[in-house]
């Protein structure tokens, strides 16, 4: 089912000051597509998920879920959340102590009023999909970071709901957990094909899961997009720099060519992936890091770049690298295994393709 | 739901004012009029009476010794515990634990008989028979004095304060010791210049804590205090309520006035104590263990001391009010003791009909005077912690008002209020006055329970397409059922031995237990009380056993960690 947000508005008031959590939001969720919201905290993308599932009403606007609306300010209606048939996974898990796993997973058929032997076999089946096949018995109490968060899939899978929300479900696990738990969920979504609608800050899980993320910041969506739509094209130098490590360099056009862009910077003239913008916009040129070369590297659609080592910092695969170009600290990347040192001079290559404009 | 929310907050305010606030304008209002019958007369005659009377200089002398003595002793005994238990290899760890429930089994009032029974300089057990055997010509020790009531009061107060310390000290980031010893300080040195000063919090708070209950504690000064006239300001307005002819309640209100403003000072200081002690106890959440000493040779000798230690504790006030029941007069362990033994007391007892109406009276004030307080206290805390708004703050506040509250002083604005209502010499008088008193003691565990219910197990509730009602239902109550357990079981074990407020407003016909056991005592009919102290201890056991049970057959997994914290709140409120 596919969700449809129209001008919503959210407003907190908190110790004398308004903040505006959701500043008119429209936005289409695809069916039967993983949709992801971004971005850092305090730009309302839970409470977007909160107005989606009910937990929190909106001040204005309108949410429509399939062809039923849940929510409108105009039109007066005001579907509650036990009404709406959606599933979620909670940050904390929210699984109940006082309940065993049985009981924690059967709890929304329960509350559908099914025959005992239907809920049976719907929990097994369900239990084994995220393979906790036999904790039936288990006090939720006595399980592990992974498999609580299982658990909290399981009981939001049950029902077989057209919608599953995700309020940042990884957030708890530890960081090799996570990334375990996070192909786990990539697979289990593949084989749902149901519409999900996930919030993370976290830049990889948005990348890695989603078909489509949407990111926020102030209350507003900045970007929609493909992951690879936002990672190498976004349009806003916020996205660009919140998605992933950037060089950004303020840039001035100074002509337009048939396949790029050429601008003017602090390192000297770029030539850049073709984009064109509004007259009176600031742009920024953004070099991403893996993309800088240190070497030469000739070609038509090469920019090079003089510099010096400035810093080398070893991390493990890489020297997270400091070039001064021109008196401004460019970030690139060097194989472990690299003759360079500190100190040397070295020229940078970067693909016009690779030189990204954003406005600001 | 925000407007049922408001309804329910300022509804509860009206209640919890009637039941806190009231007491204390009638109390300051009474210590300004003349008499119980003249209320409202505003007069500062009662003042001027009381704070020019001669004896006052030395009740008070006696108070400060007494407080602070007793005091001293019980943060010092707490400190060394919580050292042996959590620091130390001593064997058998339990008793520490059995040490920190002891006060639910035993009222004050029994333990301070008891140790009259071993001590007192006439006829006392352990005296007569220290006498003979080493051929004294008077007794060796007088629990009639000052140090007696010190000590025995000390010992009444050790769990308290060891329950503040002892977490405290169990939470204790070692390595902040270790880092001391790296930087090559001696182990005393370390414990004077590290630890102690670390804990320094903690252990003020259960000294100041220690200090309140000494001021309102009326069983230790009216059993050990009063047959040899030392008088401390509690048993002061007891005797000016119940010994004159005329009972002057304006003069005990103005009495009353000091403690109550003493009490409510020092509240404000040990809140601020506890409140700095998270910035200071490093409690890491890392499931670390303290370096343990080792005791070696010292672990045979102090073991013996905790032995001792729980010994006097538990075991030695029953035992002297089980072999006093049983002997027509007191005499010395022996022979001619034996022979004479009988069941007379308990005859006796069983058929009295004041102390039946004490037992049957102290039975429903326990049980429905909890019922209610738990009730109202889940209400409380329900809005305390669930609804944040300006008006719940206020509710929490006049909630917590009568924490500092000494029941005697308390029992007094109560007598100046119920005078003025159909309540008053009826067994509701008494009923309202505990759930009123004790009512923080039933919030605390309450709120407890309701802070551990994240707002997110009910919203889950609510997404999984469960309706308000069965979220209650299934969620909601069945996690809170150790709370309201633990809210009732403290609130039925206080009420059912609840002494202070009652000797003011308990009247022929609605004596209470440990009124009734206060007389036995001042009738010094040492047998009599014995067997019906034996009564009342039983039932109290049963009664919190049985309770306890029920609980635990609701008791989610995750909540028995939770007990011993409980525990500590429990503890804390016993007295």
């Amino acid at each position: 089912m596919e969700i449809k947000i129209r001008g919503l508005r959210k407003r907190f008031y908190s110790e004398g000051k308004v903040i505006n959590a959701l500043d008119g939001v429209d936005l289409d969720i695809e069916a039967n597509k993983i949709f992801t919201l971004l971005g850092p905290s305090g730009c309302g993308k839970t409470t977007l998920l909160r107005c989606i599932v009910g937990l929190e009403t909106p001040d204005e606007g309108e949410i429509q879920i399939g062809d039923t609306i849940v929510w409108s300010k105009e039109k007066g209606i005001y579907v509650p959340t036990e009404k709406r048939q959606l599933g979620m996974v909670f940050q904390t898990y929210a699984i109940w102590p006082h309940m065993n796993v049985f009981n924690n997973v059967a709890y929304p058929l329960q509350n559908m009023k099914l025959p005992k032997a239907e809920i049976a076999k719907r929990v097994a089946k369900t239990l084994k999909f995220v393979q906790l096949e036999g904790y039936e018995g288990r006090p939720s109490t006595r399980l592990s970071g992974g498999q609580q968060q299982r658990v909290a899939l399981a009981r939001a899978l049950v029902a077989e709901p057209k919608v599953i929300l995700f309020d940042e479900p990884l957030s708890n696990l530890d960081a090799k957990l996570r990334e375990e738990t996070r192909k786990e969920l990539k697979t289990f979504l593949g084989e749902l094909g149901i519409t999900a609608v996930y919030v993370t800050h976290d830049r990889v899980e948005a990348l890695a899961l989603s078909d489509m993320i949407g990111v926020m910041n102030r209350g507003n969506i900045v970007e929609l997009g493909t992951p690879k739509k936002i990672y190498f094209d976004a349009d806003h130098q916020f996205v660009a720099d919140f998605i992933g490590r950037a060089n950004l360099v303020p840039a001035a056009i100074v002509a337009q060519q048939e396949a790029s862009t050429i601008v003017q910077t602090a390192l000297g003239q770029i030539k850049c992936h073709r984009r064109t913008f509004a007259a009176d916009d600031e742009l920024v040129l953004c070099l991403r890091p893996e993309f800088i070369e240190v070497e030469k590297i000739e070609g038509s659609d090469v920019n090079h770049l003089e510099g010096v080592i400035r810093q080398m910092i070893f991390v493990g695969e890489v020297y997270e690298t400091e070039v001064d170009v021109a008196g401004q600290r460019i970030m690139v990347k060097l194989d472990p295994t690299t003759p360079y040192n500190e100190g040397d001079r070295v020229t940078l290559s970067v693909k016009a393709e690779h030189c990204l404009l954003v406005s600001k | 739901m925000e407007r049922r929310n408001r309804n329910l907050t300022y509804s509860l305010i009206v209640v919890v004012s009637l039941l806190t606030v009231a007491p204390v304008l009638m109390l300051i209002i009474g210590s300004f009029s003349n008499n119980l019958n003249s209320f409202g007369n505003f007069t500062v005659k009662k003042y001027v009476t009381v704070y020019t009377d001669p004896m006052l200089a030395s009740i008070l002398g006696n108070t400060a010794l007494f407080v602070l003595g007793s005091a001293a002793f019980a943060t010092v005994l707490a400190l060394f515990l919580a050292y042996l238990n959590n620091r130390t290899d001593i064997p058998f760890k339990f008793l520490f634990k059995v040490l920190s429930v002891m006060p639910m089994m035993i009222p004050h009032v029994l333990f301070g008989v008891s140790w009259a029974l071993l001590l007192n300089p006439s006829n006392g057990i352990l005296n007569m028979w220290l006498q003979k055997l080493f051929m004294l010509p008077k007794a060796p020790f007088n629990i009639y004095t000052l140090p007696g009531m010190i000590v025995v009061e000390g010992l009444l107060d050790l769990p308290v304060a060891y329950l503040i310390i002892s977490p405290a000290m169990g939470a204790f980031d070692a390595s902040l010791e270790e880092s001391s010893r790296v930087f090559k300080s001696g182990p005393i040195k370390t414990l004077f210049r590290i630890t102690l000063p670390i804990l320094r919090p903690a252990i003020m708070a259960a000294f100041i804590l220690c200090v309140v209950r000494g001021l309102a504690s009326f069983s230790v000064p009216s059993v050990l205090g009063m047959p040899g006239r030392i008088y401390v300001l509690s048993t002061f307005i007891y005797r000016v309520v119940t010994m004159s002819l005329i009972a002057d309640y304006g003069k005990a209100a103005a009495i009353g006035m000091s403690i109550l403003v003493i009490s409510v000072g020092l509240i404000y200081v040990y809140r601020y104590f506890t409140r700095s002690s998270d910035k200071f106890v490093t409690v890491s959440s890392r499931g670390f263990k303290p370096t343990v000493v080792e005791l070696r040779k010292a672990k045979i000798p102090l073991f013996i001391v905790l032995l001792i230690i729980s010994f006097v504790l538990i075991v030695l006030p029953v035992l002297v009010l089980l072999y006093t029941s049983l002997i027509p007069y007191v005499m010395v362990p022996g022979r001619q003791a034996f022979s004479a033994m009988s069941l007379q007391n308990w005859r006796v007892v069983i058929k009295d009909p004041i102390s039946l109406r004490s037992l049957n009276n102290s039975l429903f004030l326990g049980l429905a005077g909890a019922t209610l307080g738990a009730f109202l206290s889940i209400l409380v805390a329900y809005v305390i912690v669930k609804v944040k708004s300006k008006a719940s703050g206020f509710l929490e506040s006049i909630s917590f008002l009568s924490f500092s509250f000494p029941g005697i002083v308390i029992g007094i604005g109560f007598m100046w209020y119920f005078v003025r209502t159909p309540l008053y010499a009826t067994i509701w008088a008494l009923f309202f006055g505990y759930v009123a008193t004790y009512l923080p003691y039933g919030i605390r565990p309450m709120t407890s329970a309701f802070v551990q219910i994240h707002s997110s197990l009910e919203e889950s509730s609510l997404v999984c397409g469960a309706s308000f009602a069965t979220t209650m239902r299934r969620i909601v109550i069945p996690l809170l059922v150790p709370g309201i357990v633990s809210s009732w079981v403290l609130l039925a074990s206080m009420f059912f031995r609840e002494l202070s407020i009652s000797v003011v407003l308990s009247r022929p016909g609605t004596e209470v237990l440990a009124v009734q056991i206060l007389r036995f005592s001042e009738d010094g009919q040492w047998g009599r009380l014995s067997a019906l102290g034996l009564i009342m201890i039983a039932i109290s056991t049963i009664m919190v056993a049985t309770v306890n049970a029920i609980g635990s057959r609701f008791k989610p997994g995750e909540v028995r960690e939770k007990r011993t914290k409980v525990a500590a709140q429990r503890l804390v409120a016993i007295g």
